[in-house]
């Protein structure tokens, strides 16, 4: 579905990041004096010009954001579920990956037994990505694909995602603990480039969160299976009775989506330089917010809608306090359903 | 038919014009992307009498029923209902004007009882006010009232031993029936019937045929959608013919099938898509 | 034995009269009218802030409680007017994110002045007045097995307020939910469309959900700080998958379901910790890892309820709160 982008939709892109912008001005004058929260920013060297280090900020978050998003996107496209428990897949891949690297001595729950495993970061980056895309499989074999059987509807699948969500979060905070973790204690090295600071691992992250995102497009737009996915997207039933496995893809999109927000969680802790149980449970709503932004169950949209987010969350510290960055995000999310419920580059459907 | 037959000098041709129309449309014009789903010129329905409206699939019948009774809105067009326009009158509106529909799909409300399902029915309910719902007395009566009328009706539908079982439990043909009473509660002086015998068993059929006339009897204008020409010829007064969008026939049912155009359409269509169907719900 | 004192203990508490108003809130919202509000403890918020700023700055006890409902029921409005009229998950959406928004705004520091930012509104700057109408004295009280203090945080006296509020609502749901409007809501649950052909305003009537069951939130949220502060973080997402949980629990569209699932959620929780604590070395489960082991088995039992047994404990089976 190569959603033909004609200049009405951009008009009304334009006019929803207009009226933010407005609105962003209006809490800023309510606010009263904000500016001097912002000004404590890290990187205030000379020749960096905030703005454009913040925008490019908000591009780069809005990269590791897609990674997590554009799964969530494949799993309700393909399903219809809202899956509250995709925030805990994001922790799950850096508590993963933490668990593997450190040089802390960790234990499994219920275990009285602690241990080191100490891995270098790469490979326990990998270990932690397989393991998570594993869940995924595991999940769907063993979960959802019994309720889809029994036909449970959506809401009560959302439900059980919240449960499930609920129920890993608290388990990972069992599990490593209560405080902020560091997956590498590697300085990062900052380079100047033109008026923004770029850091080795922040570039490195960059690379590899591209490089995965054209792989994802490539795979959808190129390859069978990614056309049998999309089919599936577009009309489970028809998908069905031209052929296609539709169980084996919804599997498959799990294990990718786990996989997908595994990555992500190890980049943002990488580039947030340290992780927590609950950094997944926080980027739920932003990833709810790219994707509903971009039109739900839309992969492409999912990632317009991330880079949207990432920019506004980054750019409106410029002018409030960093406390309320998520606040803006969740605004603009509310706005966009108000002006246009089927996301960016959704097709115009009735609803409701 | 009598000699009083309102349609003694009614013209066999589409968008006839009616001896007393309680519904008139003009120009409706209802398109999804580039797909023409309704292009109704001109259309009107006989006042107390029964109007059946059909075509093949993708005719755009339940749109055209959409679009008469606001659950729908059409690009352009004027329709009226007792001379009252209900441009852009809600759904609900259309039902408290006295014109009732039902679905195609049928819409009992599964976890209520049957009982529970006609009382909503019924209109001007004080108790629907939020306020008013603290203070029994104030719709007990009316509570009362309606479920009298609602067991009469039960009655007549050979519905009321089930009246305390929940509307789930019911069969589809009984669930057909119970949609068709519960649309009757409001007293309404116009029913339209989204293929009122889809799904139902033929021992099923032939009651709902004859509550359909009883219906005429007591005064109701009665419009409906259907694909079997049996049921259509056994008791419609007047058929209307649609295919691709538009009205291509009128006439009485013993002759209308004879229309050539209609054959036409009748065969060339047979496998297009359902456009009812395609455009969103 | 302690553990069963505890457990009664905790079957009376403030806390878990508060959590059952939250519900019947959502009862309302859900349960009758199948409308997805995962905003609860945002309702919730709503209203603390709402009593305890009016009070805090001099008002008195009614105009808190007024205040307080007034935020509720313009938030409502608010969430209400864009997304009624779209698709069920909309709804959802929108009200976890406006939960969150009311959240992150409220511990702000752009509005210190007015919330206390991320430290909230201690309990000494607006309980005074309420703990002043106590009938109780002002020292400990043992009444029967338990031992409250007489006026002060959780107290008999606010013990005796909550259950009584508890009281009210239920007799409110039972009043309105076997009325010809709850008669309404039970019908946009089933099916939307066909009450729309009925000829009544469902968006109208969503609405009037939607504002009620927010509004008995934020008593919730009143009856929740007067036991303890008014503090942001309390009320975020967890708060309102909680009383999601406690509702399908004591069974939705019920009348005593959601009481009944309140006390048997805040009891279990105990009971799970003590017994945890009670027969599983530290060495296995050290007593910092209590909490989220047993609120893990939280989120387990709503999956479980869900999937196996969606009506609750006091649902009848065939009037599922869940449509097909």
């Amino acid at each position: 579905m190569r959603a033909r982008i004609d200049r009405r939709v951009l008009l009304r892109a334009a006019l929803v990041l207009v009226v933010a912008a407005i609105a962003i001005t209006v809490v800023l004058t309510l606010a009263g004096p904000a500016g001097a929260t912002a000004e404590v920013d890290v990187t205030s060297e000379p020749g960096t010009n905030r703005v454009a280090q913040n925008f490019f900020n908000g591009v780069v978050f809005g990269l590791l954001l897609a990674l997590a998003s554009v799964g969530l996107s494949l799993i309700y496209g393909t399903t219809g579920l809202s899956n509250f428990a995709h925030g805990e897949q994001v922790s799950l891949g850096a508590m993963l990956a933490y668990f593997l690297a450190t040089q802390q001595p960790v234990s499994i729950p219920l275990i009285p037994v602690e241990f080191t495993i100490g891995l270098p970061l790469w490979l326990a980056a990998i270990i932690a990505i397989v393991l998570a895309g594993g869940s995924g499989w595991l999940q769907d074999r063993f979960l959802w694909s019994k309720l889809r059987k029994r036909r449970v509807g959506v809401v009560q699948q959302m439900i059980v995602s919240i449960g499930l969500s609920l129920a890993l979060l608290n388990f990972l905070q069992w599990w490593i603990g209560p405080d902020r973790v560091r997956l590498s204690r590697a300085i990062e090295e900052r380079h100047q480039i033109g008026p923004i600071q770029l850091g080795s691992i922040t570039a490195m992250s960059i690379v590899i969160s591209v490089v995965v995102l054209l792989g994802v497009g490539y795979f959808l737009m190129r390859t069978r299976l990614g056309r049998a996915t999309r089919a599936v997207s577009d009309n489970p039933a028809l998908a069905a009775a031209s052929g296609i496995k539709v169980d084996a893809i919804i599997r498959l999109v799990w294990v990718m989506a786990a996989s997908l927000a595994a990555l992500g969680g190890i980049l943002m802790a990488l580039y947030d330089s340290g992780t927590k149980f609950d950094v997944g449970a926080r980027l739920l709503l932003l990833m709810f917010a790219a994707v509903t932004l971009g039109g739900l169950g839309q992969p492409f949209g999912a990632l317009v809608g991330s880079l949207v987010i990432g920019i506004v969350v980054e750019t409106s510290t410029l002018w409030l306090g960093p406390d309320l960055k998520y606040a803006t995000a969740l605004g603009i999310l509310i706005l966009v359903l108000l002006v246009r419920p089927q996301g960016i580059l959704g097709r115009a459907e009735r609803v409701g | 038919m009598t000699d009083t037959d309102p349609f003694a000098h009614v013209p066999h041709e589409p968008g006839a014009p009616k001896k007393d129309p309680i519904v008139t449309a003009d120009n409706v014009h209802r398109h999804f992307g580039g797909l023409t789903a309704v292009e109704v010129d001109h259309f009107e329905v006989q006042r107390g009498a029964i109007t059946a409206l059909i075509g093949p699939n993708g005719a755009g019948k339940s749109t055209f029923f959409n679009l008469l009774t606001g659950f729908d809105k059409p690009q352009s067009g004027e329709w009226l209902f007792n001379g009252h326009s209900l441009k852009g009158v809600s759904p609900a509106a259309v039902a408290r004007a006295g014109k009732v529909r039902t679905f195609q799909l049928t819409k009992a409300l599964s976890r209520m009882t049957v009982i529970e399902n006609m009382r909503l029915g019924a209109s001007r309910q004080r108790g629907e006010n939020f306020f008013a719902a603290f203070v029994p007395k104030l719709w007990a009566q009316r509570e009362e009232e309606i479920t009298a009328q609602a067991h009469v009706l039960l009655k007549r539908f050979k519905l009321y031993e089930k009246k305390d079982d929940y509307a789930g439990s019911l069969s589809g043909g009984q669930r057909k029936l119970l949609e068709m009473a519960r649309a009757l509660m409001s007293e309404p002086e116009m029913v339209m019937l989204d293929e009122p015998m889809a799904g139902v068993n033929p021992a099923l059929t032939e009651s709902l045929l004859d509550h359909i006339v009883e219906l005429k009897n007591e005064g109701v204008t009665v419009l409906f959608v259907e694909h079997d020409m049996h049921m259509v010829r056994r008791i419609s007064d007047w058929v209307v013919v649609m295919a691709e969008g538009r009205i291509i026939a009128e006439g009485p049912p013993s002759t209308v099938m004879q229309n050539e155009e209609v054959q036409a359409a009748y065969l060339g269509v047979h496998h297009d898509t359902d456009l009812s169907e395609e455009g969103p719900a | 034995m302690d553990l069963l004192f505890d457990l009664l203990r905790e079957a009376i508490a403030p806390t878990t009269a508060a959590f059952a108003l939250a519900a019947i809130g959502l009862n309302f919202h859900f349960g009758l009218t199948g409308l997805l509000n995962m905003g609860q403890a945002g309702f919730m918020l709503l209203g603390m802030y709402g009593y305890a700023i009016t009070v805090r700055e001099g008002g008195p006890i009614w105009l808190g409680i007024i205040v307080a409902i007034a935020c509720a029921a313009v938030f409502g409005v608010i969430l209400g007017w864009p997304t009624l009229k779209l698709r069920g998950d909309y709804l959802a959406i929108v009200t976890i994110a406006a939960a969150e928004m009311i959240r992150y705004l409220g511990r702000s520091q752009n509005l210190n002045d007015l919330t206390g930012a991320s430290t909230g509104i201690r309990g000494n700057d607006f309980k005074g007045s309420f703990e002043e109408l106590s009938p109780f004295p002002d020292s400990m009280v043992t009444i029967g097995p338990f031992t409250f203090h007489g006026t002060r945080s959780t107290s008999w006296w606010l013990v005796l307020v909550g259950w009584t509020l508890v009281g009210l609502m239920v007799l409110l749901y039972w009043r309105l939910s076997k009325s010809p409007w709850g008669r309404v809501l039970k019908g946009i649950r089933e099916d939307e469309d066909a009450v729309r052909s009925l000829g009544k305003n469902v968006y109208s009537y969503k609405m009037q959900a939607l504002v009620i069951g927010g509004v008995i939130g934020a008593l919730a949220g009143i009856v929740w700080s007067l036991g303890a502060s008014v503090q942001p973080d309390s009320m975020g997402r967890p708060t309102t998958f909680w009383v999601w949980t406690l509702l399908l629990l004591g069974g939705a569209a019920t009348v005593f379901g959601p009481v009944l699932g309140s006390i048997l959620f805040w009891c279990s929780l105990v009971l799970v910790k003590g017994l945890a604590s009670a027969f599983i070395p530290t060495t296995v489960l050290s007593s910092q890892q209590l909490e989220p082991f047993s609120l893990a088995l939280v989120g387990v039992t709503l999956m479980c309820l869900v999937i196996f047994r969606p009506q609750g404990v006091l649902g009848d089976k065939k009037e599922l709160a869940f449509n097909d």
